[in-house]
């Protein structure tokens, strides 16, 4: 059997805490193993390594937005899967720019929060319907460009029908559907600020077949691009 | 003067007439009085190519004077260049005539006042008397220059008195007629805009009589047969019945409101019922949504208490700007398919069962 996947809670409201917790008891296979919980994340970065696969975090601590905390969460080896009461669209893209592998809505949480960290886990895309929204509803002028298709299963996604149905809508298996809203949600990877995370997603997606490496066209500021160099082109050699 | 006022288009047209009218005046008395005047005393003076010219100068004045008063396009500029031009015109035709016979034999002052009318006739009418007065000094000055006699003075008053005289009525009855039109457009305006009210009035009121019409049609035979007891309300179909005249109760009074966001609005109040009933209902929107004709939204919400109703345990209600329109999407746990209205208006609905699950999306193209 595989080593279950370490989860780290940062939620200021216990309440929350413990039924985040009662749904990781929950799965039947045990896939996930609880072994930290925090109300804020002063004790993180006193840490020298990550003390789980994965952090998940509530986008408000003491009543503070802290999308902007992130970046140091990735840096710091943490893989993020937000999970918050803000479903706003530039909140997600915010958070998902900022390098959090997911974003879960509180009302989804129950259903596609564990999911959501074991893709996490894995460096794989997980997109929930709240995410699926803000993809669609995204007005940036550095927008990846999404496909027809693309679009089409993230619609139907969003709009509640599962994969399966999604794929009789569309005439197309259900694995294509999934393959549709990961190239989407990997396509974000390759846009905006650059961050580690984002560049695990990119390499697994290339290496799993979602996306062909000549498919991502990075929409980086020049001047990061300069200064930092697009990092998933190196590690996408390797 | 480029703004039009709605007042000054509607008695614009009657402006138009007066003009022409004034056109022909001016006209008729260059080419018959002047002319003929001209033509009878063309022996008299001492050279009749110079009248002959100035009586053609005077014609191109009163010809561009003409076309710049129909263009619209008279500024006060060229008004008193025109004006000008027939004065001097008028002025050098009188300095070369015989001195004696100045005023017998002169055609010009006639044509080069009504000139002055023909282009000053909108301006303010201290203008036109300036220039008439101007006019008259100018030759009087013709006349004391060749030397005034008692006669010469007397003739002179009772040429001033019918040709400028005529002149004055003739400006001043137009400006008179003016005004009048003037009223009588505000007046149809005002009876224009009653009119409107009543319309708009109107449309309201066939509202009202619709929404009216829908609720005997629907929600009144069935409270009459609870009433008379032909329905009972335990039985599952009659609870059923109810729930979608509830609801389109509730999207009838939330119609009223035309607000932006409307559709979603009359969406909440739709399903408002249903959740009463215990169905958690979840309605979301993607994208900048475009506003739904009323129409239209009946449409989408007649399907949306369709579904509703037959939802048993949840129902997500869905908004999403699509290229051209909008795509309202329902999915819900209703057992079996649903009967949704058909396709109108504009509005496109399709439909599939997975299982117990209904997926069935509504799509308004603005196009």
């Amino acid at each position: 059997m595989e080593q279950p996947v370490t989860v780290l809670i940062i939620e200021d409201h216990p309440v929350v805490t413990e039924g985040v917790a009662s749904w990781i008891r929950s799965d039947p296979r045990q896939r996930v193993r609880l072994v930290q919980t925090a109300r804020d994340l002063t004790g993180l970065r006193t840490r020298s390594g990550p003390s789980a696969d994965v952090v998940i975090l509530d986008l408000e601590l003491s009543g503070e937005l802290v999308t902007g905390q992130i970046p140091a969460l990735v840096a710091a080896g943490y893989r993020v899967v937000a999970f918050s009461g803000h479903s706003d669209p530039a909140i997600v893209m915010e958070t998902l720019d900022n390098g959090a592998h997911a974003y879960v809505s509180k009302e989804e949480g129950r259903d596609h929060l564990v999911e959501a960290v074991l893709a996490a886990a894995d460096d794989r895309p997980y997109v929930t319907r709240s995410q699926a929204r803000a993809m669609l509803d995204d007005q940036r002028p550095a927008r990846p460009a999404l496909s027809e298709q693309e679009r089409q299963a993230l619609l139907l996604w969003f709009q509640g029908m599962s994969k399966a149905s999604v794929g009789r809508r569309m005439s197309i298996s259900e694995n294509t559907v999934r393959q549709y809203i990961s190239r989407a949600r990997a396509k974000y990877a390759a846009t905006g600020r650059i961050a580690p995370s984002k560049d695990a997603l990119l390499v697994r997606a290339i290496e799993d077949g979602v996306i062909k490496p000549d498919e991502i066209v990075p929409y980086r500021s020049f001047a990061r691009a300069e200064a930092d160099g697009p990092a998933w082109v190196f590690r996408a050699s390797e | 003067m480029t703004a039009i006022q709605p007042t000054a288009m509607m008695s614009g047209r009657y402006q138009r007439a007066f003009t022409l009218a004034v056109i022909v005046l001016v006209a008729g008395w260059h080419l018959a009085g002047a002319g003929g005047q001209l033509l009878d005393h063309r022996s008299a003076y001492g050279s009749f190519a110079f009248q002959g010219a100035m009586w053609l100068v005077m014609a191109v004045a009163i010809t561009v004077g003409s076309v710049l008063v129909l263009r619209g396009t008279l500024s006060w500029r060229s008004a008193w260049a025109v004006a000008l031009i027939a004065l001097a015109a008028s002025t050098a035709s009188a300095a070369a005539s015989p001195a004696a016979l100045m005023l017998a034999v002169n055609w010009s002052w006639g044509s080069a006042g009504w000139t002055g009318v023909l282009v000053l006739l909108r301006r303010r009418f201290a203008e036109l008397a300036a220039f008439l007065a101007a006019e008259a000094v100018a030759t009087l000055s013709v006349q004391a220059w060749d030397g005034l006699h008692r006669t010469d003075l007397a003739g002179f008053l009772a040429v001033l008195a019918w040709s400028t005289g005529g002149q004055v009525a003739v400006a001043a009855g137009v400006r008179a007629l003016d005004m009048a039109a003037g009223h009588a457009a505000a007046a149809a305006r005002t009876e224009h805009d009653a009119r409107e009210r009543a319309a708009t009035a109107e449309v309201i009121q066939a509202a009202r009589h619709a929404r009216w019409l829908v609720l005997q049609e629907s929600a009144a035979p069935l409270v009459a047969e609870m009433a008379a007891g032909t329905a009972d309300p335990g039985d599952p179909q009659v609870r059923a019945r109810c729930a979608v005249q509830a609801a389109r109760l509730r999207r009838l009074m939330a119609e009223g409101d035309e607000v932006p966001g409307s559709l979603v609005h009359e969406l909440h109040a739709s399903a408002d019922v249903a959740e009463r009933r215990g169905v958690a209902v979840e309605i979301e929107t993607a994208g900048l949504l475009p506003q739904v004709p009323g129409r239209a939204r009946r449409v989408i919400t007649d399907a949306a208490i369709a579904i509703l109703t037959a939802a048993r345990s949840r129902a997500r209600i869905t908004l999403a700007a699509v290229a051209d329109g909008i795509a309202i999407s329902f999915v819900a746990d209703t057992g079996a398919g649903v009967r949704l209205p058909a396709a109108a208006e504009g509005v496109a609905i399709e439909q599939q069962q997975d299982g117990s699950m209904l997926w069935a999306e509504a799509r308004w193209n603005s196009r």
